[in-house]
């Protein structure tokens, strides 16, 4: 196997910007992120949803781009745009062919520098984020499971256990106060990471970042904030009503090791062992062997992020849709027999070896698209921000793999052991307010 | 923290700096001597590469709905030398991924996986096309995840909006069903899969198509070996009813008790992609609602917080092609929403459009375009789409200039014959004792239930 050697060069800036380039001059083309270091963990108790409200309003306007020009400046350069909130971050990001790559840090920096929102802004992006909650989560089959229903089942930190979506009530609180105090505090150059990929030369791409963020104040006080679990004692469990789906359905979450730990990459690898596709032990084993469950899926960040986008306590999530004439305790019973044999019996070199050898492929793939596949170099952006941010290192993206790949058989049976016991889980059943309709099915 | 060297921030954004050429890189096509046709092109951002193996019929030359796609479901499943099992795992170590599936024109075969296993993917590729054993255990499990599916689709608004405004625009054409009965699932044979598999999947009737980190010469050569002795008749595509045509609009409501928001979806017939009014189209689409700068995103969702996603799209399909506008928006303005389409839909067909609205919407088309060659899986969507549809060879690269040289009157033009708003099928999906009243207001309004029957 051959080691990736990605060009990534990186700076930062006086006022504590960090600027990474990662240039690639094959097509004209170039992706341009700004990632802030907040997410929906942060966001103030009693505003649930503030940190993505507050997404929306980073499009309402700043100083020397009114409502709407960012947008504007970004399609009409042959650009398109995207930002999205998760549980560590906020990112910002568009792809544009290269002759426009200016034009986007001119746009990034003003809002970097100078939000300039009204209460009218405020109130427009409120009743589009109730809309998006609903097209997402209220009015959808299984909406919102189980990102939204298992953590405030499996944590007890606020950070971890909110609504991260928002209550509609708390979306109603906020004020044009709360936007500009949320953005003076986190908003800064030095909680933010800018990244150049695709046709920039890095000498030119430090240099416009210098010109057009360089005077931008960084906030001396950046908050530091205590996202830690206290350790749990025994299983956790909660019920939940389905309101258009017919299936029952069942969120499985384990508490994960720390991030950047020799069990951190023995749960990875094991992880895909478990949720890999067709191939992957629960699906095999519930979907097409017992044939208890019509659908499985899961995963570390499951199923908004993967193991390496996340900085805090996090879930190991198996989201199981299973048929209705088992009962949630049978399909679980199947789940742990699944656990069990991992625990007894580890996972033999042949099988482990071909696990590896999958994950090493997707992770090629998350570098080329990944979540955002028509930006092009999404999952380079995406992890080297994250590895910025979070380990302050964006080469660790050639070299991170190096920790799974040395993943040993006794190390997979001991994280196994370990973190796959009902102490360290929650479990959310979600059960279909209506009977489905009996015809058809055998 | 050191303190930032103050600099001048400017108050205007800067211009765009002189344009790249935009180089399609050179690709290798081939029709091998059986008559599958070939499509590589080189691209070496990983060391991976991706593809697809089409087949030019899909569900709409089915003996019965949805036949296509199980049929492609269940080739996965095992072949006359593999059991599923075997299949998996043999993905799982080639570091590969793969799909099978249907629409209403082709059946396909989607792989990626490392280029150090190029050969072996290729073998499992090729095996899945000439020798699936269809297991009646397989079909078996496979029938009843897809009656389950089928069942939560049913519930789905987005869903059942596609569904009843693919019914209405045409009728007796298999274009209709974009999704079969659970009755219909029920009744499929082992026998008819095996049917539909051997008339379809045949060398004459496939289009592989690769992209990735591989020497084109050397994949060529690879794919000859590995597909030339293959040979299978083919069938010839069937004829169809025409769809209807339609006079004067009319609302199709879809029932869906306790629903907390509508989702309107309303379209029209238009064209499809070999037709020379589909850039026009296609440009007149982005300047109403096929970007986040439209006119659409602009009205509905950024001045009156109606809704999260509103989109235009321009539907083609191979035989016929569509227009169709949806959003999913408040319960309580679902009048004022479908008031706001109109005028919107008829300032399009009655203005023309100014020339800062033009060369931004050209600009965009342009550069999206390009965006498209950055990637593996870019470049080989924009090759399944130029040879699965049978553009001209020059495609790609004649694009950017075409959709330069498009001017306002030919915008106009295309507004005025395919944004056909006097005769444009409304659907509604949602609680009817909420958004019939509204709903009326712009048109006889037929009910029906979540599964079809009208009510």
């Amino acid at each position: 196997m051959s080691k990736l050697q990605i060009p990534i060069e990186h700076t930062q800036l006086a006022n504590g910007l960090r600027v990474v380039v990662a240039p690639d001059h094959a097509a004209p083309v170039a992706t341009v992120g700004v990632y802030y270091n907040i997410g929906f963990r942060l966001e103030p108790q009693g505003r649930s949803g503030f940190a993505h409200l507050f997404e929306h309003m980073m499009f309402q306007g700043s100083e020397n781009a009114g409502k709407m020009m960012h947008i504007k400046l970004v399609n009409s350069s042959g650009g398109v745009l995207n930002g999205s909130t998760r549980y560590d971050v906020t990112n910002y990001f568009q792809s544009v062919p290269s002759n426009a790559v200016e034009r986007m840090l001119w746009l990034e920096a003003d809002r970097m520098r100078a939000l300039k929102v009204d209460d009218e802004n405020l109130r427009n992006q409120r009743d589009v984020v109730k809309e998006e909650v609903r097209v997402n989560v209220l009015n959808q089959p299984y909406g919102g499971f189980p990102w939204l229903d298992l953590p405030p089942v499996a944590n007890r930190n606020w950070a971890n256990a909110h609504n991260f979506y928002g209550d509609f009530s708390d979306l109603d609180a906020a004020t044009l106060d709360d936007v500009q105090a949320f953005f003076r505090t986190y908003y800064v150059p030095n909680n933010a990471v800018l990244l150049l990929l695709g046709d920039v030369k890095p000498a030119d791409g430090f240099a416009l970042a210098q010109k057009h963020f360089g005077g931008i104040q960084p906030n001396a006080k950046l908050p530091q904030a205590d996202t830690s679990e206290p350790p749990q004692t025994e299983e956790r469990r909660a019920n939940v009503e389905e309101k258009f789906g017919t299936l029952p359905a069942l969120a499985i979450g384990y508490h994960a090791p720390k991030r950047r730990t020799p069990e951190w990459h023995a749960l990875a690898i094991l992880d895909q062992a478990l949720h890999g596709g067709r191939a992957g032990r629960v699906y095999r084993q519930l979907v097409l062997e017992k044939q208890v469950a019509v659908d499985t899926e899961g995963g570390i960040h499951y199923p908004l992020g993967d193991v390496f986008d996340y900085n805090g306590p996090m879930l190991m999530t198996t989201r199981i849709l299973h048929k209705p004439e088992f009962t949630p305790e049978q399909t679980i019973a199947e789940f742990d027999a699944v656990i069990a044999e991992v625990q007894e019996k580890g996972i033999a070199g042949d099988e482990l070896e071909p696990v590896k050898v999958k994950f090493r492929s997707d992770y090629y793939s998350s570098l080329e698209g990944g979540l955002g596949g028509y930006i092009p170099r999404f999952g380079l952006m995406h992890y080297a921000a994250c590895f910025t941010l979070f380990d302050g290192d964006p080469t660790l993206v050639n070299t991170i793999l190096d920790g799974f790949m040395a993943v040993t058989p006794e190390a997979v049976q001991a994280a196994a052991q370990k973190y796959l016991v009902p102490q360290n889980r929650a479990i959310v059943v979600r059960t279909p307010a209506k009977a489905a309709v009996a015809k058809g099915a055998a | 923290m050191a303190t930032a060297t103050p600099e001048v921030h400017a108050v205007a954004a800067p211009a765009l700096a002189p344009e790249q050429p935009v180089v399609w890189p050179r690709r290798t096509v081939r029709t091998l001597a059986n008559g599958m046709q070939v499509v590589l092109v080189e691209s070496h951002t990983i060391p991976k590469f991706s593809g697809q193996l089409l087949f030019r019929s899909g569900n709409a030359v089915a003996e019965s709905p949805g036949l296509a796609d199980m049929t492609a479901t269940v080739a996965r499943t095992g072949t006359a030398s593999r059991s599923s099992r075997q299949i998996e795992e043999e993905l799982r170590r080639l570091g590969a991924d793969l799909g099978t599936g249907a629409g209403a024109d082709s059946s396909s075969i989607s792989f990626g996986g490392l280029v150090e296993f190029a050969t072996p993917l290729l073998d499992l590729v090729a095996d899945l096309a000439r020798n699936a054993s269809f297991p009646a255990t397989e079909l078996e499990r496979e029938r009843r995840q897809q009656i389950e599916a089928l069942r939560i689709e049913r519930a789905t608004p987005g869903f059942l909006a596609g569904e009843r405004l693919r019914k209405v625009l045409f009728g007796a054409h298999p274009y209709a069903v974009i999704s079969p009965s659970e009755e219909q699932v029920a009744a499929y044979t082992r026998e008819a899969l095996e049917r539909y598999y051997r008339a379809h999947y045949a060398p004459e009737n496939a289009l592989l198509v690769a992209a990735g980190d591989f020497p084109g010469g050397e994949m060529l050569a690879r794919i000859e070996q590995t597909f030339a002795n293959w040979r299978a008749p083919c069938q010839p595509a069937p004829s169809f009813p025409a769809p209807p045509s339609h006079s004067g609009r009319r609302v199709h409501l879809v029932h869906l008790p306790g629903s907390v928001q509508t989702q309107v979806l309303l379209g029209n017939h238009a064209i499809t992609r070999k037709h020379p009014d589909w850039l026009p189209l296609t440009l007149a689409n982005s300047i109403f609602g096929g970007a986040f700068n439209s006119r659409l995103v602009m009205n509905i969702r950024e001045q009156k917080g109606y809704t999260y996603s509103p989109r235009s799209s321009a539907s083609p399909l191979r035989l016929h092609g569509y227009f169709s506008v949806g959003a999913a928006v408040r319960n309580d303005v679902v009048a004022a929403t479908l008031a706001e389409l109109f005028y919107e839909l008829d300032r399009m067909r009655a203005l023309p459009v100014g020339d800062d609205e033009l060369t931004d919407a050209r600009n965009y088309m342009s550069g999206v375009f390009s965006l498209g060659l950055a990637t593996q899986s870019g470049l080989a969507g924009q090759l399944v789409n130029l040879y699965l549809n049978g553009l001209p060879e020059d495609y790609l690269e004649t694009y950017r200039e075409k959709i330069r040289g498009l001017t306002s009157a030919e915008v106009q033009a295309a507004a005025r014959k395919y944004f056909d708003s006097a005769n444009a099928q409304i659907v509604v999906v949602g609680d009817r004792a909420q958004v019939e009243q509204q709903a009326a207001l712009f048109g006889p309004v037929t009910a029906y239930d979540a599964q079809g029957n009208q009510i």
